[in-house]
């Protein structure tokens, strides 16, 4: 007749949006003696000889007699205060009673004596007012064999500290939006604060159902009073519950006091359900508050977003000369300008070329440093014209060159460079080495790379002396825009979709089939699109993303 | 629980998540920072703060000033103009609790998404030699009447100005529904 125990005592933490003091837990005590066992066991063989069809009948065996003595079930509410039998008999007592709380108990038990009693016997509990929950894990922590297999072990300092804290909340200062209003500095803390700070403390509030598990004549014994379950809730929604519930499984083993009684603890979540209507009518109210929250939020903005005409690559640029180092003079000061090649269009009201501010330079390891943090921006829109189709793309440039400016207001160049715009939208941190063209400037800048005159095939810069100088450093942050791109992640995203359709058929025939498609499809498209009055192209690219899904189904 | 209902529209978002960590190169120590993210008229603010400043820090050991302070911002736009950009002005509390200006810095928020680290180099305006000698002994000195001024960046040819430290940043940057608009970064 040896039960399956759950030995799993572990805490289990839930969470709940709904309020703590909806909840109800319903306990179950059994104790396991010999004769319940035995009785039972004769119940089933009798019940079981019954239903063979034998014909004697007998009567049946049970042992009535005090059933309430050896087992209890009772459901409890949150911070529902219920007395044990000690309790009873010390609350009764006027005299006994010193706190405003205790006097309450008084005349709660004097009420329940007048009517009917009390409707629990050995479960009872205790509740975050009373001063035995916050000594309980003190009084745990002599029995420290929870953790480790020896008998005997001190508790470490840190845990002594963790057991003497006040589970209740400490004064907490008025807090505002995380930023707390009064003091920020403690200057003089004192030895509880320390102790409280300096470990990490949720406020809780904790319930524990016990049970008197002393014999039925001998109630009221504070050696046989054993905890059963722990609750733990702090404001936010977690809720601890210490043994977990047993979701039917097999229930829990408590072994009490000299005689060595064991008894089945069986936890249940007996709270009442939701309603499905009222779930519905909470989800309802939820669903429409954020869609109201997500237009509020899109009324902000707009819903169109400014997009470059069909055909067009716009360019943006988000630029800044960080710092020049390595140069002879002292007070340098930078003049770039952007040049757009071919096909390229800048906006009319931005300027392409600019100057920083003079900065004198500090020594910064072995070299001089001047710091600008100049922040620049271009936009640029290239548009693939027919004739051009052939060529390669041309990106822009941005000449740069240094001069330094002295104490006697003269002006002398320091050196020339150049940086391609990149091509890859990104961010690049670029360094540019630098030349200068002996002490005559350069008239036409554009030599520095390419000059624009030039249409030969080979560059021959023979007979050009330089020296190199300093570094300049950039910080580039590109991005491209197209409505094209729109399409292409479109279809890039609908043809991984129909790859991972096929599946099983993922032989190289059919998936070159269906990129096949695609590609026809794609064609198809284009087509239609070249065909379509421009008008309505221009509108947003929701269109072409229909036409695509139309064409796709032909 | 916590499912939205059907989009109707998709606006462009950007996060911008981060730290400014501390700066270094600075002649002094006991150093603080006021930053402030500046956009153009097509953003807005969603949520978090668009300005600050951090505690004043002055480091026992080592020479870098170390802030940690957290960035936390999230812009919907209507277009690609006017990207943020970050101005930071690192001053010096001196043990008076007078404080003095350090350096301007101004960095663009990066527009790739992903983690980066950004070293924004500082600058401070010097006057004639005579107001810089009088600086070195009571301090005090040049700041720009209005900063915002360095955005429009006509007019900052007329600066003189001297290299100080740097400051170091780390950000991390989330888009969403650019790639709706064509947008590649």
């Amino acid at each position: 007749m040896t039960d399956c125990w759950n030995t799993d005592n572990g805490e289990a933490v839930f969470r709940t949006r709904d309020m703590v003091k909806n909840l109800r837990i319903k306990v179950r005590v059994e104790k396991v003696t010999s004769t319940a066992a035995l009785s039972q066991h004769l119940q089933h063989q009798v019940l079981s000889q019954q239903q063979d069809g034998g014909a004697i009948e007998l009567q049946t065996l049970t042992s009535q007699g005090h059933k309430g003595d050896n087992e209890e079930e009772l459901v409890v509410g949150w911070q529902e205060k219920l007395f044990s039998q000690y309790e009873m008999e010390l609350f009764e007592n006027e005299a006994a009673c010193q706190t405003p709380l205790e006097r309450q108990y008084h005349l709660e038990v004097k009420a329940l004596k007048k009517a009917r009693g009390r409707r629990n016997r050995r479960i009872f509990t205790y509740t975050d007012h009373d001063r035995y929950t916050n000594s309980l894990p003190f009084n745990q922590l002599q029995y420290s064999s929870i953790l480790l297999n020896t008998s005997k072990s001190w508790p470490t300092f840190l845990a002594e500290r963790m057991t003497s804290l006040r589970q209740r909340g400490q004064d907490q200062q008025k807090i505002d939006c995380g930023v707390p209003k009064a003091k920020i500095i403690n200057w003089e803390p004192t030895e509880e604060f320390v102790r409280n700070t300096h470990v990490v403390n949720n406020v809780m509030q904790t319930m524990h159902i016990m049970a008197d598990l002393g014999p039925p004549e001998k109630l009221g014994q504070k050696e046989n009073e054993c905890l059963l379950v722990t609750i733990k809730t702090d404001g936010s929604g977690t809720v601890i519950v210490k043994p977990d519930f047993n979701k039917g499984r097999e229930p829990y083993r408590i072994v009490t006091g000299e005689k060595k009684e064991v008894w089945r603890l069986t936890v249940e979540n007996a709270s009442t359900v939701m309603k499905p209507e009222q779930k519905d009518r909470e989800q309802n109210i939820y669903r429409d508050l954020y869609t109201q929250h997500m237009d509020y939020l899109n009324s902000l903005v707009g819903q169109d977003f400014e997009m470059p005409p069909v055909g067009v690559l716009r360019y943006l640029l988000n630029g800044e000369i960080v710092s020049a180092k390595g140069f002879e003079y002292d007070n340098l000061y930078i003049h770039f300008t952007i040049e757009l090649p071919t096909n390229w269009s800048g906006s009319p009201n931005q300027s392409l070329s600019g100057v920083t501010h003079t900065c004198r330079t500090k020594p910064m390891g072995k070299e001089d440093v001047a710091f600008f943090s100049h922040l620049f921006s271009c936009e640029a829109s290239y548009t693939c014209d027919k004739e051009s189709e052939g060529t390669l793309l041309q990106w822009p440039v941005l000449y740069f060159k240094v001069l330094s400016l002295d104490s006697w207001q003269r002006c002398r160049t320091e050196g020339y460079g150049y940086l391609l715009f990149p091509a890859i939208p990104g961010t690049v941190s670029a360094l540019r080495r630098f030349f200068i063209g002996g002490s005559p400037e350069l008239e036409d800048i554009s030599y520095v790379r390419i000059p624009g005159t030039f249409k030969g095939e080979r560059l021959s810069r023979f007979g050009f002396c330089s020296e190199t100088t300093g570094n300049v450093t950039f910080n580039l942050h590109c991005m491209q825009q197209a409505r094209s791109f729109v399409d292409a992640n479109m279809l890039r995203k609908k043809r991984q979709r129909v790859l991972n359709q096929l599946g099983g058929f993922s032989q190289q025939g059919a998936v070159s089939s269906v990129q096949e498609a695609f590609q026809r499809a794609r064609k198809k498209m284009q087509e239609a699109q070249e065909n379509l009055p421009k008008d309505l192209i221009s509108s947003t690219s929701q269109l072409q993303i229909e036409l695509s899904s139309q064409l796709k189904t032909i | 629980m916590g499912v939205y209902s059907i989009y109707r529209y998709n606006m462009a978002e950007l996060h911008i998540i981060g730290q400014i960590v501390g700066a270094s190169g600075f002649p002094e120590s006991c150093l603080f920072c006021k930053w402030g993210v500046h956009t153009g008229a097509a953003w807005r603010l969603l949520s978090g703060l668009r300005e600050g400043q951090t505690q004043v820090d002055l480091p026992q050991i080592g020479e870098m000033a170390y802030w940690s302070h957290p960035i936390d911002l999230h812009y919907a736009t209507k277009g690609l103009q006017g990207w943020p950009s970050l101005h930071l002005q690192v001053w010096h509390q001196d043990s008076f609790g007078r404080s003095e200006l350090c350096g301007y810095g101004y960095c663009h928020v990066p527009s790739s998404p992903g983690h980066h680290r950004i070293s924004c180099a500082t600058w401070r305006p010097l006057g004639t030699w005579q107001e810089q000698l009088v600086q070195k002994f009571i301090g005090g000195g040049h700041q720009l009447r209005k900063p915002d001024l360095i955005y429009s960046g006509a007019d900052r040819y007329r600066l003189n100005t001297e290299a100080m430290g740097t400051v170091e940043l780390e950000l991390d940057i989330i888009l969403r529904h650019f790639d709706k608009y064509g947008v590649n970064s």
